[in-house]
Order: C-alpha cells, then sequence, then structure tokens
C-alpha cells in the first residue's frame, strides 16, 4: 500500500517534470530534430526548386568527388586544428595572468576579450575589413612604417595570406568566452589544495599541472568541444570577408554549403554535406569526450 | 494546488512562447507599412509571408530592391511607400504590403522564402534572377501584359528577349533599362596628362590600345589603376564585360546557348589583364567586390572603376563632389573601337502563389507602376535610368550627360542572362578570375576550366 502510494507520487512527479521540459522538447523537435531528420532525408534527393527526385547516395559520391568540396574540408579542418589549440591555450595563459588580479584589471581583461564576442559578427568583420584592407588598411600602413614590408599585402586576396587573415580573426572572435571560464575556473580551485602543495616544496609549474590542471579539466573539455564546433561552422567570417576566395583558398564547408543551397539552388546536394559536417564533429567530439572525459574527476 | 499552479505556469509559458514566435512578419524590421489600411489588413494574416485575398480586398505583398533612388536622408523604402499610397487610393479594394529587401542577404530570403511557400506576390528586380525562378516554375505568365501596341513601344528585341523564360513566355515586365559602362577621374587624368587617351566627344567609344597607353600614364603619374574585383558576386557583369570588351570576345554565342568565353580575344584579354597587374597598371581584386571597386574610384583612391552605370553615378555623385573628382562616364574599350555592352534591366515579376485574386491584382499594380501617366514616368527617373517605353520620351530633357548613356543603348550585346543555369555559372566566375590574377592557372587554362563549368552548369539546369 506504502509502494503503491511512492509511486504514485513518483509518477505524478514525473509528469510535472514532463509538463516543465514540454515547451522547449516542443520547440527542440520542430525546430531542430524535424529539420535535422527532413537534411538527412533529402540528403538522398536531386533536390532543388523544381522539385524533388531519389536519387540514393549520388550526392554523397558526387561530394566525395567534388574537388571544391575536398578543399574546403581542408580549410575547415586548417582552421579548427589552428584555432582549437591556440584559443585553448590563449585563453589558459590571460585567465591565469588576471584571475588573482584585483577585480577592477580582472573585469578589464574580461571586458577587452568578450568585446569581440558580444559584438555582431558583421561590426567586427567590417572591422577586420578596414584593418585588412590592401590600400588603406591600418596593417599594411602599420607594418610599412616599421619597415617590415615594402609593398602592400592583400591579406584577403592573397592565397598565401588570406586563410590566416581568417584564423586570426577566428581566434580573437573565439577567445573571449573560454577567457571568462577560465577565469571563473580557477577562482574556484581549492586555495587549500595549493597551499598545501606549496608547503610541500612544489614549485609554480607542480602547483599548476598537478593541482590545477585537473580542477580545470571539465572546463577545458567544453571549451575544446564548443571551439571545435564553432570553427567547423565558420561561416560569416568568410562570407562577409573574402566569399571562399581567392579560387576558394577559404572556402570551408559551411560556406560551401550554403553557396549550393543559396547559389545554385541545390538543396539536396547543401544538405549532404550538411550530414557529412555533422558526422565529423560528432565523431571529432566523441574523441574528445574519451580524452578528455575521462579524467574529470573531483 | 501547487501542482496546478506549475501546469499553469508551464502552459502559460509555451502559449507565450508559441505567441512570440508567431507574428514574424508583423515584427520585422524591414516591413513598412504602407498605410495605415495596410496594416490593419496585415494583421488578419499572422506573419503567413503571402496574405490572402478575402471578401472584396485583395491584399497582395511587393519585396522591392533598394533600385529607387530616396529623397536626400529618407530611409529604403520611403518612395516605394508613396507610390503604395497612390496605388491604393485609386483601387481602393487592393492593399500593397510593402517589404524592402536588400541585395546582400535580399537574394537567400527569396530562395528561403519560395521553399517555405512564404514568398511575395510582386518583386521588382532584374532578368538574371527572375528568369530562374521562372524557369523553376515559380512565376506567373504576364503574357497578357505584352500587347501588340506594347510591344511596338518598346521595339527593342533583345530587351524584350530578356524578359522571357525558354518556354517563350514573359515572366518579367520591364520598367528601365541602361548600359553599364566604366568610369574614369578627370582629375587623375589630366595630372597625368592622359587626357588624350580618352575620348570625350560623341559615344566617347575608344580602343583597348588607348586604354594600355591611359594606364601607363596614370600608373607612371603614380595613380593607381582600378581594381580587377573578383570577390563576392555582385557587379560581375562590368567586369565580365570590360574582359569581352578588349579583344572582342563574346561571354555566349549570338544564340545564347553556349558559352564562348574561351575564344582567343578571351584568353588574350586575360592574359592582357594578369600582366597589367603584374605591371601594377590595374591592382588585384581578389579583396573587393564590385561596390568596393566603385569606393575605392569614389574616394580617389583608383583613377578609374570598371563597375559604372547612370544610377551609380546618381548615388555617388554626393561623394564625388565631396571628393572633387569629376568621373567621366566611358564605354569599354574594345580593339576595334566598337563596344558590345551589357545592360540592365529593371522590372517586375508575379509570384505564383496559387491565388488568381492576388496575380490578377499584383498585374494591375505592376501595371500602374510601369504605365500610370504620372507614376509610371517618375518611377523609370527614380531609377536613374531609361524608360523602356519609347512613348514616354525623354525624360532627362537637357542633361547631357543622360543623352550620352541613352545613347550607348546602341551597343547592347546579346543578353544572356536569361540562359539556363546562369546562377550557377556565376558562381564560377571570379574564382576563375581569382585563378587567373594569384597565378594558380594560366589564362587559358583557367577560361577553359571555367566554359566547360558553365555550359555544364546549363546541363544541370535542363
Amino acid at each position: 500500500m506504502k509502494h503503491s502510494k511512492i509511486n504514485k507520487i513518483r509518477m505524478r512527479e514525473t509528469l510535472v517534470s514532463y509538463a516543465f521540459l514540454a515547451p522547449a522538447l516542443f520547440f527542440f523537435c520542430i525546430f531542430v530534430l524535424l529539420p535535422m531528420i527532413m537534411g538527412v532525408v533529402t540528403s538522398f534527393f536531386r533536390y532543388n526548386m523544381k522539385g524533388m527526385t531519389f536519387i540514393g547516395l549520388d550526392n554523397y559520391i558526387n561530394m566525395f568527388k567534388d574537388e571544391v568540396w575536398q578543399k574546403s574540408l581542408v580549410n575547415t579542418l586548417i582552421l579548427v586544428v589552428g584555432s582549437v589549440p591556440i584559443t585553448v591555450l590563449f585563453a589558459l595563459f590571460v585567465a591565469a595572468m588576471t584571475y588573482e588580479k584585483n577585480p577592477f584589471t580582472r573585469s578589464f581583461f574580461r571586458c577587452v576579450f568578450f568585446l569581440p564576442v558580444v559584438t555582431g559578427t558583421v561590426a567586427v568583420t567590417v572591422v577586420w575589413k578596414w584593418i585588412y584592407d590592401p590600400l588603406n588598411g591600418i596593417l599594411n600602413w602599420l607594418l610599412k612604417s616599421m619597415n617590415i614590408i615594402e609593398k602592400n599585402i592583400m591579406w584577403t586576396g592573397d592565397k598565401k595570406f588570406a586563410l590566416w587573415a581568417i584564423l586570426i580573426i577566428l581566434i580573437t572572435t573565439s577567445v573571449g568566452q573560454p577567457v571568462i571560464l577560465y577565469i571563473a575556473s580557477l577562482g574556484n580551485v581549492p586555495k587549500d589544495y595549493v597551499e598545501a602543495a606549496q608547503v610541500d616544496g612544489a614549485n609554480d609549474f607542480q602547483v599548476f599541472w598537478q593541482i590545477k590542471w585537473p580542477s580545470l579539466l571539465p572546463t577545458t573539455l567544453y571549451i575544446v568541444v564548443i571551439t571545435t564546433i564553432n570553427s567547423f561552422q565558420c561561416f560569416s567570417l568568410i562570407q562577409l570577408l573574402t566569399s571562399g576566395g581567392p579560387n576558394y583558398r577559404t572556402t570551408t564547408i559551411m560556406y560551401y554549403l550554403y553557396e549550393n543551397a543559396f547559389k545554385r539552388f541545390e538543396y539536396g546536394y547543401a544538405n549532404a554535406m550538411g550530414v557529412v559536417l555533422a558526422l565529423i564533429i560528432g565523431l571529432i567530439s566523441f574523441v574528445q569526450f574519451k580524452a578528455l572525459g575521462s579524467d574529470v574527476e573531483y | 494546488m501547487k501542482k496546478i499552479l506549475s501546469l499553469g505556469l508551464t502552459a502559460a509559458l509555451l502559449v507565450t512562447t508559441l505567441a512570440g514566435c508567431g507574428g514574424g512578419e508583423q515584427s520585422s524590421s524591414e516591413t513598412t507599412a504602407a498605410s495605415a489600411g495596410t496594416s490593419a489588413a496585415a494583421e488578419s494574416n499572422d506573419g503567413a509571408g503571402a496574405p490572402a485575398s478575402s471578401g472584396d480586398t485583395v491584399e497582395i505583398t511587393w519585396w522591392a530592391f533598394p533600385t529607387f533612388a530616396q529623397d536626400a536622408d529618407q530611409p529604403a523604402g520611403t518612395y516605394e511607400a508613396e507610390i503604395v499610397a497612390a496605388f491604393e487610393t485609386k483601387n481602393p479594394d487592393i492593399k500593397v504590403k510593402l517589404e524592402t529587401i536588400d541585395f546582400t542577404s535580399g537574394p537567400e530570403k527569396i530562395t528561403a522564402a519560395i521553399e517555405a511557400g512564404t514568398v511575395c506576390d510582386v518583386l521588382f528586380d532584374a532578368p538574371g534572377r527572375i528568369i530562374s525562378y521562372a524557369q523553376n516554375g515559380k512565376l506567373v505568365k504576364l503574357d497578357d501584359m505584352f500587347t501588340d501596341e506594347y510591344i511596338k513601344d518598346v521595339d527593342n528585341e533583345a530587351l524584350l528577349n530578356s524578359c522571357k523564360s525558354d518556354d517563350g513566355s514573359y515572366y518579367m515586365y520591364p520598367i528601365s533599362t541602361a548600359a553599364f559602362c566604366m568610369a574614369v577621374s578627370r582629375q587623375a587624368l589630366e595630372a597625368a596628362d592622359a587626357m588624350d587617351c580618352i575620348n570625350t566627344e560623341g559615344d566617347r567609344t575608344w580602343t583597348t590600345a588607348q586604354f594600355e597607353e591611359m594606364l601607363k600614364k596614370l600608373s607612371d603619374a603614380g595613380f593607381n589603376g582600378a581594381t580587377v574585383y573578383c570577390s563576392g558576386q555582385g557587379g560581375d557583369q562590368g567586369i565580365r564585360a570590360f574582359v569581352t570588351n578588349l579583344y572582342d570576345s563574346q561571354v555566349t554565342n549570338d544564340e545564347v546557348t553556349e558559352y564562348t568565353l574561351n575564344d582567343e580575344g578571351g584568353i588574350k584579354a586575360l592574359t592582357k589583364i594578369k600582366e597589367w597587374v603584374d605591371a601594377g597598371y590595374m591592382l588585384n581584386g581578389s579583396a573587393y567586390n564590385g561596390g568596393e571597386d566603385v569606393d575605392q574610384f569614389v574616394a580617389g583612391n583608383t583613377a578609374f572603376t570598371t563597375l559604372w552605370s547612370p544610377g551609380l553615378a546618381s548615388q555617388r555623385a554626393e561623394t564625388l563632389k565631396e571628393n572633387e573628382i569629376e568621373a567621366i562616364a566611358l564605354p569599354f574599350p574594345s580593339e576595334d573601337g566598337t563596344p558590345e555592352l551589357e545592360y540592365l534591366v529593371n522590372g517586375f515579376c508575379v509570384f505564383d502563389n496559387g491565388d488568381a485574386a492576388r496575380a490578377e491584382a499584383s498585374k494591375k499594380f505592376i501595371d500602374f507602376l510601369c504605365n500610370d501617366e504620372e507614376w509610371g514616368p517618375k518611377n523609370v527617373v527614380r531609377t536613374s535610368v531609361f524608360p523602356v517605353r519609347q512613348t514616354m520620351g525623354d525624360l532627362y530633357s537637357g542633361d547631357a550627360e543622360m543623352q550620352f548613356y541613352a545613347n550607348l543603348t546602341k551597343y547592347y550585346s546579346p543578353y544572356y542572362n536569361t540562359i539556363k543555369g546562369f546562377a550557377e555559372m556565376r558562381t564560377y566566375w571570379f574564382p576563375m578570375l581569382q585563378a587567373v590574377l594569384n597565378g594558380d592557372s594560366t589564362p587559358e587554362d583557367a577560361v577553359n576550366d571555367f566554359v566547360s563549368k558553365a555550359n555544364q552548369s546549363i546541363a544541370n539546369a535542363q
């Protein structure tokens, strides 16, 4: 009798919980799950403005043969491999340097690094466009003033520099959130452990590596996963700054997907790219969880 | 009690969230309620992109790119709202809901709306996009608007063909047209002692040899030549016309069935352009789009631009004045001195939203926009180009500069923007130029590859 009453209470609690979840679940299903399913389904069709024809795996086969897609994949991987470690290390460095400073200094640095995050991508890109402008850009002016270069460099139009120019912007816009998270995370490392280690004769490196770093692993995992996903989905910078040029040197998978969907009206082909991109991100995230997640202990 | 309260709160949350998601169109910052009546009518349509006809009143939606010039300091859509008000006064049974779109995000918005079934009724655009929508079966035929009298009045087969799809039906109703050309800075040319390189008389035609001499003089005097802009996609027609004219090449054959830019003239032109860029006579424009090339010209950073039109001259007049630059418009130089110019055609189309009443109302609105005794000529002048109807006469009487632009119509080349797969071809054009300018390919290989892909785009679109 008592047992069935407990079950009843549990059932009611469960129902109430689901009722609270219902709105979010409803929108998740309508605006995330359903489009995802539709994306997967339509990737097996020749789907354009005229209609849909089932073509099986043709979109996928064509995609892997597509030279521009191959270039896009390489460019995307370069951006990911370039931006993720630098973002994590730089954010950790900034956080380590500032988290023990007085509140004003800490807030100042948080503000400086978070500003590009809260500023709209369009505004940030316009500023970078001015910086990189081949004729009147401040970067060329600065480098020429310092006698580092003799002639203006076309940062976003030169095949040698374009992708790196994008990578720099990507890092500056990615580093803000990790800095904030690391500052918060470092502030939460128990001081007792640090002091105990110091009393035992541990040097600064040992304190960091043996005491602080394990405490930072959950934050690091989150930062690595989020930064990886954001880098894979790099699109607006490319669209606003280079349109994938010069000669596809900065075309990423997301930009090529957009070009196929909105400029060539090849929706099915674009969806196939979206599916493969999601799989790549999923796989890499899985590896990251396996590599960094196992050591997360408190 | 607690549970009831919780459930009540959850339900309220759900309802308010749903309400927040609804009515998107009403909250759009770009939406301009053309009149009080329009707003009221729009409310009944609950954000469903395309309003429905009901009772005696038909409501249609008009999406307009910023082609009409606005009065000084007036935001986009102000003049369009005046047109709508005038139309609604004359046609109280039709309500027009106006939405302005921009050239950057507008095309994507249209594509998304077509797929979502929320596209507008009337679109003000150009044949390149409009005919591709027609080829995909998204538009209403406008054959009944092209009366014998109208066709006789236009009397320009190439222009009329630009309004047709491959099924022979008309899908775009044109209002105005003008040739694309280039412009040079008088101040730069005078300072470089290069005024003798250009022709300022008659139609101002000139040769490639004269152009090359001008480049050298400008460079010697320390001026930057134009950028060979090839980023983004906008303005691609300008640089294409520049390339084809240099050595009398053509983008397509005369029948507009095949791309032919890899002919001897096309390869020679690209080779020459690469030489000029390498010599510093022109700038590698891999980082510039068409608009930015014009920006550099009006700012005085470059001595000429290969993207110019009467519309651009009007839009940039103030900046040119501020920078004390006099822009001399010129046709593109060609080997024999006879240019073949690309041209813009402004016009309207009607999307097939499955409602005959709305389609008819849309046609009536288009007729008002283009043919109303008062508003027709006014609207043409607002596009800063020339009427397609000859009976409208000279709308720029006494303006010698506009007379020059008007004279360029005789150099119109075959209009290929309506070719199947045009949208796909455009995505190959700038990468090809970038490949040439950055030394990734030889001009011959690059243009052969471009033509091969462009011709494949025709097949893809079948």
